[in-house]
C-alpha cells in the first residue's frame, strides 16, 4: 500500500506528521512525542531535517523547529562495551545539556491567558492534568494549567512508566492499588493508549537484610490482599530465567504490578480536562505571586497575569522554586536520575527488575526497549536534566551483573529527570503560607504511579467531597511538627 | 553483471540460510547488493520490507542477527567466511512476511494511540497482541556475547580528537600535525576518505592518495587514525570534554579521550527521499552507493535513477553508467512514487512511469550536528537547504572553548570547499 514515510525506524507516516501539528503539537519535541519520530534505531539522523522542513512549510517557526535535544550515544553501543568504563573515575556532572524549553511559539499563535480562573495549577505534569481531569468532572471547570514547557518535558514524560503495589505502608499500597486499577481502565475511559501491561514487579534481595525486609513487607501486602510472594532463586528464574542467580538470595514478586507508557497519560487528562472546559497553556513560566494577606490573588506569568480562587503547585522538581515565588519554603531537594533505553528486542522479559541496595531498575517496553535507570547515591540537589557517561558505566556494569546476557544489547538513547525528593520520603500535600496556595509536590520518583489516585482524592477534597487520610499526614508543617516515619522503599 | 569483473567474491556468508558469495571484508550489505538482494528487513510496524539505504551506517533499515548478535547494521558488518546473518521481525523471513499483512490492512496506517479504546477488553487483547508483534531482534547468543565485551578502558591523551576522516577532518588533522600535535582521527567507517571514497575526482577536490599522505603524517607526529571506530559521544564528566569511542574490533574496544580541543568533521546523514514508498528496498544512499562500486565492485542493478543537481549527482551518473548500468538523472522526485513491493521496479512522475530497479539519491546530507551540540555548539537555519547546521566562524570556531568544526556539518559545500575549512579549522585549533 501506498504510503510516505518521514522516520522509517518507526514507521511515521507524514500525515502523522500533519495531523499532529494540527492537534496543536507545533514544536518538533512535542511532534517526536506524539508521532514517535526520531526514537528508533537511527535517532533522528534520517527525519529530523525532513520534519522541520515540513512543520515550516506547516507554519511553525525556526525556533519551534529546533532539532530535538541530543541524546547520547551517537551510535548504538553494547552494555558489553560501556562496562569497559570504571565510573569511580568520573566525578558527578551536569552532563550533555539538554535543549531548553526555548521553542516559543509567537505570541500571536497563541490564545491569550485568560484574566482569571477559579483554579490555577502551576505544572502541566501528570499531577497537574490529572487534577484538572478531576476536578472538571466534579464541576469545577474553570482550571487553567500552565506549563513551563512542553507536555512531557518534566519527569512524568523522562520516567520509566513502573506501576506498583509493592509499598511499605497501608496507606501508600491502597493507593497504587486504586492507580493500577485506573491504568487498567485508562485507554477506554480516556480514549487513547497507554500500553498498561502487568507483568509483575520483581524486587532482588542481595543480602540477608534485604531479605528480612521484603519479607516483612510481603506480609503486610498479605493483609492488604496483594499477591505478594517472597520467592527464592529457583523461583525467580522461572520468572526472568536469564538473571544471575549467584547475585541475589530471594526476590518479592507481585504479578500484579506493571508498567505503562507514560506520554499518553498526559494526553489523555488534557485531552479530557480540556473537553470540559479547562485550559491548557504551555510554554507558560510562571515568575511571581501576588497575595493579600493570607491569600494568593492572582499567578503572574511571562504571558500576563491570572486572578484566582486557588492556586495549586504541581509542578515535581520546579515546585521548590515555583512555591519560592510566594515566599513558601519546601523542605523539597530536587534530584537528577538518570535512565536510558536500548534498541527493540522481541519480548523476553515480563516484570520490572529492581535489585534492592544499588538503586538499578529496567523493564521491557511495549515497543521492546529495555528501559532501566540508576540512582546515583552522590548526585547533588539540583534541577540538572543532563546526562552523563558515569551513568552509563554504573547501568552497564549492574545491568550485566543482573542479567549477564544484556552485555550484547545496545544502548540507543539516554537522558534524565529529577525525582523531587523529600526528608521522608513523602509528599507535600494541602495548603502552605497561604491558605489557598495547596502544593501536590514531593513525590520522589514514584509521582507518576500514585498521579491517577491521588488526584481523585484531591479533587474531592477541594470540591468538598471529604478528606482523606493523607491530607492529614502529608502537610508541610510536619517537618516542624515532630519526627516523621519515612518510606524506605524507593527505587532508582 | 553483479560485480566488475576483478572483484571477485572470496567467501561464502549464509544469508537466512542461503549460501551468498561475498568479499571478505566488504559489508554484508554490500554482498547482499552484488547477489541481487535489496531487501534486508522489515520494518518495525508495517512490516514494509526493507533494504539498507544509507550504507554508511547513519540509518536504521538494514537491521540483522550476525554472527548471534542482533540488531547488527548490515552495512557496518564485515563479512568473513562462513558468517550467519539472520533477517529479523518477520514470520517467518523477510523474504516472505506473513505479517506484511499489516501493510495492506491498514492502507493509510495505524494509529496505535487509538487502537481499540472502545472496549476493555478488546484493548487488553489489543496490547497482548501487539506486544508480540512489537521488537526486532531476540536475545543474543552467548557465545556472541565476547564481540560486544571490551577490556577495561583508561584516559588516553591526545593533543586533539578529530571526528571523521573525510576531506575537513583530514585535512584539520594534517594542519594539526604538521604543528607536531598528536591528533586522534576517528571515523567509523572501514576506510578513510570519507566521501572521497566515492573517488570522483571532483574539481579542486583532493584524492585518496593525499589521504594516504595525511594518515602518515598523522602517525608521524605520535597520533592515531582508528578507523571502525565510533565517538559514542562528548560528554563532559570531570569538566573538560571526554570523548568515549567505541572500536569494533575484533577484539572490540572501549576507549576513553580527554583531547585538549576538538574538531568535528563527521560530515551528514544521509536523507531518503521523502516521495511515496520512497521506502523500498533499492533506494539508496549516493554516496553509499559509489564506495560499494568503487570498493568492492557492486553494480546495484540494472536501471538506475539519480536524483539531485550539481557535480556529485552527475558524478554518480556517469560511474553507475560506466558501470553498464542504464542511468537517467533527474533534479527532484519530488511528488512521485516509487513502484514495486519487495524491490524497486520503477519511479513514477508526472504521469510518466520509469522502470528502474535503483533509485539512488544524491541530494546532500543533512549535517550531523550531533557531537558538537553536546558540548554546546549552536545551530543556524541553512537558507538553502532548509535544515540546521552548526554555526561556526570562518576558522572553524563553535563558540565553545576548544570545539572547532569544519566540512559538510556546518551545510553543504563540496569536497575541495571541506578540506579548506578543515585546514582552517586545525590551524586555528592548534
Amino acid at each position: 500500500m501506498t504510503k510516505t514515510f518521514v522516520c522509517s525506524c518507526e514507521d511515521v507516516l507524514l500525515d502523522e506528521v500533519r495531523r499532529a501539528f494540527e492537534a496543536g503539537n507545533r514544536d518538533l519535541e512535542s511532534v517526536k512525542r506524539y508521532t514517535g519520530l526520531g526514537t528508533g534505531p537511527c535517532q533522528g539522523k534520517s527525519c529530523v531535517a525532513l520534519v522541520a522542513r515540513e512543520l515550516l512549510r506547516l507554519g511553525a517557526t525556526p525556533a519551534e523547529v529546533l532539532p530535538f535535544t541530543v541524546r547520547p550515544p551517537y551510535r548504538p553501543a553494547p552494555l558489553g562495551a560501556l562496562a569497559a568504563i570504571e565510573p569511580a573515575d568520573l566525578p558527578i556532572d551536569d552532563g550533555v545539556p539538554v535543549h531548553p524549553a526555548e521553542a516559543r511559539t509567537p505570541a500571536a499563535e497563541l490564545a491569550p491567558l485568560p484574566a482569571r480562573a477559579d483554579v490555577v495549577i502551576v505544572g502541566g505534569g501528570i499531577m497537574g492534568l490529572a487534577l484538572a481531569y478531576e476536578l472538571t468532572r466534579r464541576g469545577t471547570k474553570d482550571v487553567l494549567v500552565l506549563e513551563r514547557a512542553y507536555l512531557n518535558a518534566g519527569a512524568s514524560g523522562r520516567n520509566g512508566g513502573g506501576v506498583r503495589a509493592q509499598w511499605t505502608t497501608p496507606t501508600m499500597i491502597r493507593l497504587a492499588r486504586r492507580s493500577l486499577e485506573l491504568c487498567d481502565r485508562f485507554a477506554v475511559d480516556m480514549g487513547v493508549n497507554v500500553w498498561f501491561r502487568r507483568g509483575g514487579y520483581l524486587f532482588l534481595a542481595p543480602t540477608p537484610e534485604q531479605v528480612e525486609r521484603i519479607e516483612r513487607n510481603a506480609e503486610l501486602h498479605r493483609e492488604e490482599g496483594l499477591r505478594t510472594r517472597v520467592i527464592d532463586r529457583a523461583q525467580a528464574l522461572e520468572v526472568v530465567p536469564e538473571l544471575d542467580p549467584s547475585r541475589f538470595l530471594a526476590a518479592s514478586y507481585n504479578p500484579d504490578d506493571g508498567v505503562v507508557f507514560p506520554w499518553p497519560f498526559l494526553w489523555g487528562y488534557a485531552g479530557q480536562a480540556e473537553a470540559a472546559g479547562a485550559r491548557i497553556a504551555t510554554f507558560t513560566r510562571v515568575t511571581g505571586f501576588e497575595t493579600a494577606e493570607r491569600r494568593v490573588t492572582a499567578v503572574v506569568t511571562d504571558r500576563g497575569r491570572v486572578a484566582c480562587d486557588l492556586v495549586v503547585v504541581a509542578a515535581g522538581a520546579w515546585s521548590k522554586e515555583v512555591a519560592a515565588l510566594a515566599g513558601v519554603a519546601l523542605p523539597n531537594r530536587p534530584t537528577r536520575h538518570e535512565i536510558l533505553v536500548t534498541e527493540p528486542m522481541k519480548p523476553w522479559l515480563d516484570p520490572l527488575v529492581s535489585v534492592l541496595g544499588n538503586g538499578l531498575y529496567f523493564s521491557q517496553s511495549q515497543r521492546g526497549e529495555l528501559v532501566g535507570g540508576m540512582g546515583d547515591p552522590l548526585e547533588p540537589e539540583g534541577v540538572v536534566q543532563g546526562s552523563t557517561l558515569r551513568f552509563l558505566a554504573r547501568f552497564a556494569r549492574a545491568a550485566i551483573d543482573c542479567i549477564p546476557v544484556l552485555a550484547g544489547t545496545r544502548v540507543l538513547r539516554q537522558w534524565a529527570g529529577c525525582y523531587d525528593v523529600t526528608p521522608d520520603n513523602n509528599p507535600v500535600l494541602g495548603p502552605a503560607g497561604f491558605e489557598n496556595f495547596h502544593q501536590l509536590s514531593g513525590f520522589v520518583g514514584h509521582g507518576f504511579m500514585m498521579a491517577p489516585a491521588v488526584a481523585e482524592l484531591y479533587a474531592d477534597w477541594l470540591t468538598g467531597k471529604g478528606k482523606h487520610e493523607i491530607f492529614e499526614q502529608f502537610t508541610l508543617d510536619r517537618f516542624t511538627r515532630g519526627p516523621v516515619a519515612k518510606e524506605d522503599f524507593i527505587i532508582g | 553483471m553483479p560485480r566488475l569483473p576483478t572483484f571477485d567474491p572470496d567467501c561464502t556468508i549464509f544469508f537466512d540460510g542461503e549460501p551468498i558469495p561475498a568479499r571478505r571484508g566488504e559489508p554484508v550489505a554490500a554482498a547482499l547488493l552484488a547477489h541481487g538482494r535489496p531487501l534486508v528487513s522489515r520494518s518495525a510496524k508495517y512490516h514494509r520490507p526493507r533494504g539498507a539505504f544509507c550504507l554508511t551506517g547513519s540509518c536504521g533499515s538494514c537491521l540483522v542477527r550476525a554472527g548471534g548478535l542482533p540488531n547488527q547494521r548490515a552495512c557496518r558488518t564485515p563479512c568473513q567466511q562462513g558468517l550467519t546473518v539472520q533477517t529479523q521481525n518477520a514470520l517467518p523471513t523477510a523474504q516472505h512476511d506473513l505479517l506484511g499483512a499489516i501493510d495492506l490492512v491498514y492502507p493509510h496506517g495505524l494509529d496505535h494511540h487509538h487502537l481499540m479504546t472502545w472496549s476493555g477488553i478488546a484493548n487488553h487483547a489489543a496490547v497482548a497482541f501487539s506486544r508480540r508483534l512489537a521488537g526486532l531482534g531476540t536475545l543474543p547468543d552467548v557465545e556472541a556475547l565476547p564481540a560486544e565485551r571490551s577490556a577495561p578502558a583508561s584516559e588516553e591523551r591526545f593533543d586533539a580528537l578529530v571526528v571523521g576522516a573525510g576531506p575537513a577532518g583530514l585535512a584539520a588533522a594534517e594542519a594539526l600535525a604538521e604543528l607536531g600535535r598528536r591528533v586522534l582521527v576517528a571515523d567509523a567507517e572501514p576506510a578513510v576518505g570519507g566521501r572521497l571514497r566515492c573517488r570522483y575526482g571532483l574539481r579542486g577536490e583532493p584524492d585518496l592518495a593525499w589521504a594516504a599522505r595525511v594518515v602518515a603524517r598523522v602517525t608521524a607526529a605520535g597520533g592515531e587514525v582508528a578507523l571502525r571506530t565510533a565517538v559514542l559521544g562528548l560528554w563532559r564528566d570531570g569538566g573538560s570534554p571526554l570523548a568515549a569511542l567505541d572500536a569494533d574490533g575484533p577484539p572490540r574496544r572501549l576507549r576513553l579521550v580527554r583531547p585538549g580541543r576538538i574538531v568535528v568533521a563527521a560530515g551528514g546523514h544521509p536523507q531518503p527521499p521523502a516521495i511515496a514508498d520512497g521506502d523500498r528496498p533499492g533506494v539508496y544512499g549516493g554516496r553509499g552507493l559509489a564506495v560499494a562500486l568503487a570498493e568492492h565492485g557492486v553494480v546495484p542493478g540494472r536501471r538506475a535513477i539519480v536524483l539531485g543537481e550539481g557535480a556529485e549527482p552527475e558524478a554518480l551518473t556517469a560511474r553507475l553508467a560506466a558501470a553498464g548500468m542504464e542511468v537517467r538523472r533527474l533534479r527532484s522526485a519530488e511528488g512521485g512514487r516509487v513502484l514495486g513491493r519487495a524491490r524497486v521496479r520503477a519511479l513514477e512522475l508526472a504521469g510518466e512511469r520509469i522502470p528502474v530497479d535503483v533509485v539512488a539519491v544524491a541530494t546532500p546530507p543533512a549535517p550531523a550536528t550531533e557531537l558538537a551540540r553536546e558540548l554546546g555548539a549552536e545551530l543556524v537555519l541553512d537558507a538553502t537547504t532548509g535544515v540546521f547546521a552548526l554555526r561556526v566562524a570562518a576558522d572553524g570556531r563553535t563558540g565553545v572553548d576548544g570545539l572547532f568544526a569544519a566540512g559538510e556539518v556546518t551545510g553543504t559545500m563540496d569536497g575541495a570547499r571541506a578540506a579548506e575549512a578543515g585546514r582552517r579549522a586545525g590551524e586555528a585549533a592548534r
